[in-house]
C-alpha cells in the first residue's frame, strides 16, 4: 500500500483524465443499475404463470350477417360442432377470452350498493359449465355449474345469481377463507360463490385486477362470439387449420377471424414491454463495452504519455509485476470513487423513476452487483495495456534522456 | 482556411487511425442508441395534423353526478353520450363538427366468390373529411340530405377499393356491409397517422378506420359500437333504445373552431347546454365543465406517449453523455500529445483562436462521420424494434427531421467532448515545446 501515495499524487496532476473516468464509471453504475432492475421487473412480468396450458389453447371470433339467423341456436350448434372435431377435448363461447386484453370489467362488493363495504374490480367471464375444461383450469374447492344453472339468453334480466370465482379474489374479499357458499354483490345483482378456481388470469395481464375474476354460468350469442378450444396435445395446428372450414359447413353467412394460440395472444399483449425489455438489454451490454474500451484507450494513451517514467522505474529496479500492480491501484481508486459516486447516483435515479413512473423501489443488490461487475469489467480492461507497460524496456529510460 | 483545417483534421485522424476510428465508433453507437429511442418518442409526440392541430377540438362533457368518479386525471369522462353527440351534432352553431363512434361489420358482395371480412366502419358526419384532411380520390362526401335521410352510403378508402372494386372509380357501385346494402360515393386516400389521436380509447396505436358511413345509420339499424362503452350509472340499458338514452358514454365529437374567439363562444354555448340539460334532470352536479383540447393537448392528456418510451429516451441521454465523457478523454490525450506540432505553429504565427478554431473544426468532422454511422446503427435498431413489436410498424422510422437531428446531436455532442481539449491545446506556449526540440 506504500504505492498509494504516490498514485494519489500522480492523479492530482492529471485531474481531468481521473475525474472523466470517474464519471464514466458513476453513470454506467448508475443507467446500468437501474436499466438491470427494470429489466428484471420486466422479466418477471413476462414470464407469469398464466395458469393456463397455452401451447394446447386456441381462442377464435366469429361474425354473423344475414337477418335470418337464430344466434342463440346457431351458438349451441357450434358447440357441439367444435366439441366433435377430433382432437378437441372441449370448446366454449365466451363473452372474453383471458391474456386478450379485451373483455369486460366490474366491482365486486360484500354487500348490495348502499351498503359501504369493501369492493374489488374483477373481470368477468360469461360461459357454460364448459368453460373451466376449456382453458384447462382446475377448481380448488367447490363444483362446477350444472346445467340448470346455465342461462342462454339475450335477456339480462334473467342474470345468474351463482358465480365462480379465482382464488386470489376469494383470498382478497375473504382473508377468513370463508368465501364458498358466500355472496358478492354487482351493484344490487348477488352471486353465491359456489367454487374457486386454481390460479388463473384475466384478459389484463397489466391491470391488478388480473388474478381476479368472476365467471358467470351465462351464454349470450350475439352477431360476433369469441370461441376458446382445447385441443390434445400436439394435435392444436391441425385443429385450427380445420375450424373456419367447420364452421362454414354448417352456414356460410359469417367471417372466421382472429384465429390465434393462446401464447400468441399473450405475446401480442406484453410485446411493448418486450420490447422496452430488449432495448434496455441492447443498451447496457454496449454501454459497459464502450466503458470498457474507454478504459482501455485511456490506460494505453497514459502508458504512452509515461513511456519514460516507466522505463526509468524499470531501470531503478520495479519489477514487472509492480508496474502491473500500479495501473490496478490506480484504477481501482479511481473505480472506487466512481462506484460510489454511481451508488449515490443511482439511488436519485431511482427515485425521480419512483417518482415520476410509478416504479418499484430499486433494492441495494441490483446496485452492489452492477458495482461489482463494473469493477471487475474495469480491472480486465486495465490488465491489457498494463502488461504492455511492464513490457517496457528500462533502457528506454536511459535512451532518451 | 476552413479547408485547410479540414485537410489537417484528415492527415490527424490518419496519424492516429486506431484511436480516431474508436472516437468514431463511440460516438456513433452513442447516436444509433440515442437515435433509436428518439425516433420512436418524436414520432408518438409529432403533431399528426400540423396544418389543423390548433383547429380541431375535441369535446368532454362532466356528465357524471356529483360524487361519481372517472380513471380520467381530471374526472372527466373520455367520451359522451349518444344524446349529447347527437344534440351537438345539430346544435345552432356555424362550425363543421362531426358526432362519431366505429362499429364492426362483415364485408361481402354475397356471391359464394368473394370471401367476406371483417371490417371496423367510422360513423360520422359528412364534415369528417374536410375536417381531417382526408383526399378525395373520386367522389365526394354524402350530403346533408343523405345525411339526414339516413341514405346508405358510404366513403371507402383507397384500399378497401382495391380490395372490393380492383381499384377502379366504384363510385354508384353498391356492396354489403353484414345485410345493410351500401352504396359508395366516395373513395379517398387511405387514412395514414402514426397516431389514432382522433380516437385512442382502444389503443393510440391502431390504424384508422377504412369505411366511412353517416352517423344517422347508428341508431335507425341498431348499430352496436366496437369500442368502448363506459357506464357509471345502475340504469336499464339491455335494449338499443335504452342505451341510446342512457348515460353511457361510447361516442366522440370533434369540432373545428378557428380562434380563440371561436372557441370562447362554443365554450359558451357547451355550458348554456349543460344548463338546459340540467333542467331536463341530468348533470346533476354543482359545478358544470367540460374539457375542450386541441390536437395536440388531447394527446397529452390522453398520455399517448408511454413511461417507458420516455424512460427509454432519458437513459439514452446518459448513454450519450457516458460516450461524450469518453471522447473527452481521448480527445484530450491526443491533443496534448500533438502539443509539440502546436507550440510551432503558435511560433510561426498562429494565433490562439486559429489552433482552437482548428480543433473544433476537426472534433465537428468527427461528429458528423459519427452521426452518418449512427445513423445506419439507429437503422438498424429501429429494424429490431419493428420485428419485436408489429404495432410500433409506423412509429418506428425515422423522419426527416430526425434525418437531420441525427448528425447535428453528433456534431454538437463532439464540440462538447472537444471544447476543453481544444481549449487547453490552444494555450500551449509556444517557447517549451520549441526548447525541448
Amino acid at each position: 500500500m506504500s504505492e498509494l501515495k504516490p498514485i494519489l499524487n500522480a492523479l492530482r496532476r492529471s485531474k481531468v483524465g481521473a475525474i472523466l473516468l470517474l464519471l464514466q464509471i458513476a453513470i454506467t453504475t448508475a443507467v446500468v443499475s437501474n436499466s438491470a432492475f427494470i429489466i428484471s421487473e420486466k422479466m418477471t412480468y413476462l414470464n407469469q404463470a398464466t395458469g393456463f396450458v397455452e401451447k394446447d389453447i386456441f381462442t377464435f371470433q366469429m361474425m354473423h350477417f344475414g337477418n335470418d339467423v337464430n344466434y342463440m341456436r346457431q351458438a349451441e350448434l357450434d358447440e357441439s360442432t367444435l366439441r366433435e372435431i377430433p382432437g378437441v377435448i372441449d370448446a366454449v363461447i365466451v363473452n372474453a377470452v383471458p391474456l386478450s386484453g379485451g373483455g369486460s370489467s366490474s366491482t365486486y362488493r360484500l354487500q348490495p350498493t348502499g351498503q359501504k363495504s369493501k369492493g374489488l374490480n374483477a373481470s368477468i367471464f360469461e360461459a357454460d359449465s364448459h368453460f373451466l375444461n376449456s382453458v384447462g383450469v382446475q377448481l380448488v374447492e367447490g363444483r362446477n355449474f350444472t346445467d340448470s344453472e346455465v342461462v342462454v339468453s339475450n335477456d339480462y334480466a334473467q342474470y345468474p345469481t351463482v358465480g365462480i370465482i379465482t382464488q386470489a379474489l376469494s383470498e382478497e374479499l375473504f382473508p377468513d377463507g370463508d368465501a364458498l357458499g358466500n355472496t358478492i354483490y354487482r351493484g344490487d345483482n348477488p352471486v353465491k360463490i359456489i367454487g374457486i378456481t386454481d390460479v388463473m388470469k384475466g384478459p389484463w395481464l397489466k391491470l391488478d385486477r388480473r388474478d381476479w375474476s368472476v365467471i358467470v354460468p351465462f351464454v349470450m350469442a350475439d352477431k360476433l362470439t369469441q370461441f376458446i378450444v382445447r385441443t390434445q396435445p400436439g394435435e392444436r395446428a391441425q385443429v385450427m387449420q380445420q375450424v373456419e372450414q367447420h364452421m362454414l359447413s354448417s352456414n356460410r353467412q359469417r367471417v372466421v377471424e382472429n384465429i390465434r394460440g393462446f401464447e400468441d395472444l399473450k405475446a401480442e399483449y406484453v410485446s411493448p414491454d418486450k420490447l422496452t425489455m430488449r432495448m434496455l438489454m441492447v443498451m447496457i451490454v454496449v454501454l459497459v463495452l464502450i466503458t470498457a474500451l474507454g478504459i482501455f484507450g485511456l490506460t494505453l494513451f497514459n502508458i504512452n504519455k509515461r513511456t519514460k517514467q516507466i522505463g526509468t522505474r524499470r531501470a531503478l529496479g520495479a519489477r514487472k509485476s509492480d508496474i502491473v500492480r500500479y495501473f490496478l491501484i490506480e484504477n481501482s481508486v479511481i473505480s472506487t470513487f466512481g462506484l460510489v459516486t454511481g451508488s449515490v447516483l443511482a439511488v436519485l435515479m431511482a427515485q425521480q423513476l419512483m417518482k415520476h413512473y410509478s416504479l418499484a423501489q430499486l433494492p441495494l443488490p441490483f446496485i452492489i452487483t452492477t458495482a461489482v461487475s463494473v469493477l471487475v469489467i474495469s480491472l480486465l480492461a486495465v490488465i491489457g495495456p498494463a502488461k504492455r507497460a511492464a513490457n517496457i524496456s528500462p533502457s528506454i529510460a536511459t535512451r532518451t534522456i | 482556411m476552413f479547408l485547410h483545417y479540414v485537410d489537417l483534421s484528415w492527415r490527424s485522424f490518419k496519424r492516429t487511425p486506431m484511436v480516431s476510428a474508436l472516437m468514431v465508433f463511440a460516438i456513433a453507437i452513442g447516436i444509433g442508441v440515442t437515435m433509436t429511442s428518439l425516433s420512436i418518442y418524436h414520432m408518438m409526440t409529432k403533431d399528426p395534423i400540423p396544418n389543423k392541430s390548433e383547429r380541431l377540438h375535441h369535446v368532454q362533457l362532466q356528465t357524471m353526478d356529483d360524487g361519481e368518479g372517472y380513471w380520467s386525471k381530471d374526472d372527466v369522462p373520455f367520451q359522451v353520450t349518444y344524446q349529447d353527440a347527437i344534440n351537438l351534432q345539430n346544435g345552432n352553431f356555424p362550425y363543421l363538427r362531426s358526432a362519431m363512434y366505429k362499429a364492426g361489420f362483415s364485408v361481402h358482395l354475397n356471391s359464394a366468390q368473394f370471401k367476406p371480412f371483417v371490417q371496423e366502419v367510422r360513423l360520422s358526419s359528412k364534415d369528417i373529411f374536410q375536417m381531417f384532411d382526408l383526399q378525395f380520390i373520386y367522389g365526394g362526401t354524402w350530403t346533408q340530405q343523405q345525411q339526414d335521410d339516413i341514405a346508405p352510403v358510404v366513403v371507402i378508402s383507397k384500399s378497401i377499393n382495391e380490395r372490393l372494386f380492383k381499384g377502379v372509380n366504384s363510385v354508384g357501385q353498391s356492396f354489403y356491409l353484414d345485410d345493410i346494402y351500401v352504396q359508395v360515393v366516395g373513395v379517398i386516400e387511405d387514412w395514414h397517422t402514426p397516431v389514432k389521436y382522433y380516437d385512442p380509447n382502444n389503443g393510440s396505436f391502431n390504424d384508422p378506420e377504412n369505411i366511412f358511413m353517416p352517423f344517422t345509420m347508428g341508431a335507425a339499424y341498431e348499430i352496436t359500437t366496437a369500442g368502448n362503452t363506459n357506464g357509471w350509472k345502475h340504469e336499464p340499458d339491455n335494449t338499443f333504445k335504452e342505451l341510446l338514452a342512457s348515460e353511457n358514454l361510447w361516442w366522440q365529437f370533434w369540432v373545428q373552431l378557428e380562434n380563440a374567439q371561436e372557441k370562447e363562444e362554443f365554450g359558451q354555448y357547451l355550458m348554456s347546454y349543460m344548463q338546459q340539460q340540467q333542467t331536463l334532470g341530468r348533470f346533476n352536479r354543482e359545478q358544470l365543465t367540460y374539457n375542450l383540447f386541441n390536437v395536440m393537448e388531447l394527446m397529452d392528456y390522453r398520455g399517448v406517449v408511454k413511461h417507458d418510451n420516455q424512460i427509454m429516451v432519458a437513459l439514452s441521454f446518459m448513454f450519450l453523455a457516458v460516450c461524450i465523457a469518453n471522447i473527452l478523454s481521448i480527445l484530450l490525450a491526443k491533443f496534448l500529445r500533438r502539443a509539440p506540432e502546436v507550440g510551432v505553429r503558435r511560433a510561426l504565427g498562429a494565433s490562439k483562436r486559429q489552433v482552437f478554431y482548428q480543433h473544433l473544426v476537426e472534433v465537428t468532422l468527427l461528429g458528423l462521420l459519427g452521426g452518418v454511422l449512427g445513423i445506419i446503427l439507429a437503422q438498424l435498431g429501429l429494424w429490431g424494434v419493428r420485428a419485436s413489436h408489429g404495432a410500433y410498424d409506423a412509429l418506428a422510422s425515422m423522419d426527416v427531421t430526425m434525418l437531420f437531428a441525427a448528425p447535428a446531436i453528433a456534431m454538437v455532442a463532439c464540440i462538447i467532448a472537444g471544447l476543453y481539449p481544444a481549449w487547453i491545446v490552444c494555450k500551449t506556449a509556444p517557447a517549451i515545446y520549441l526548447k525541448s526540440q
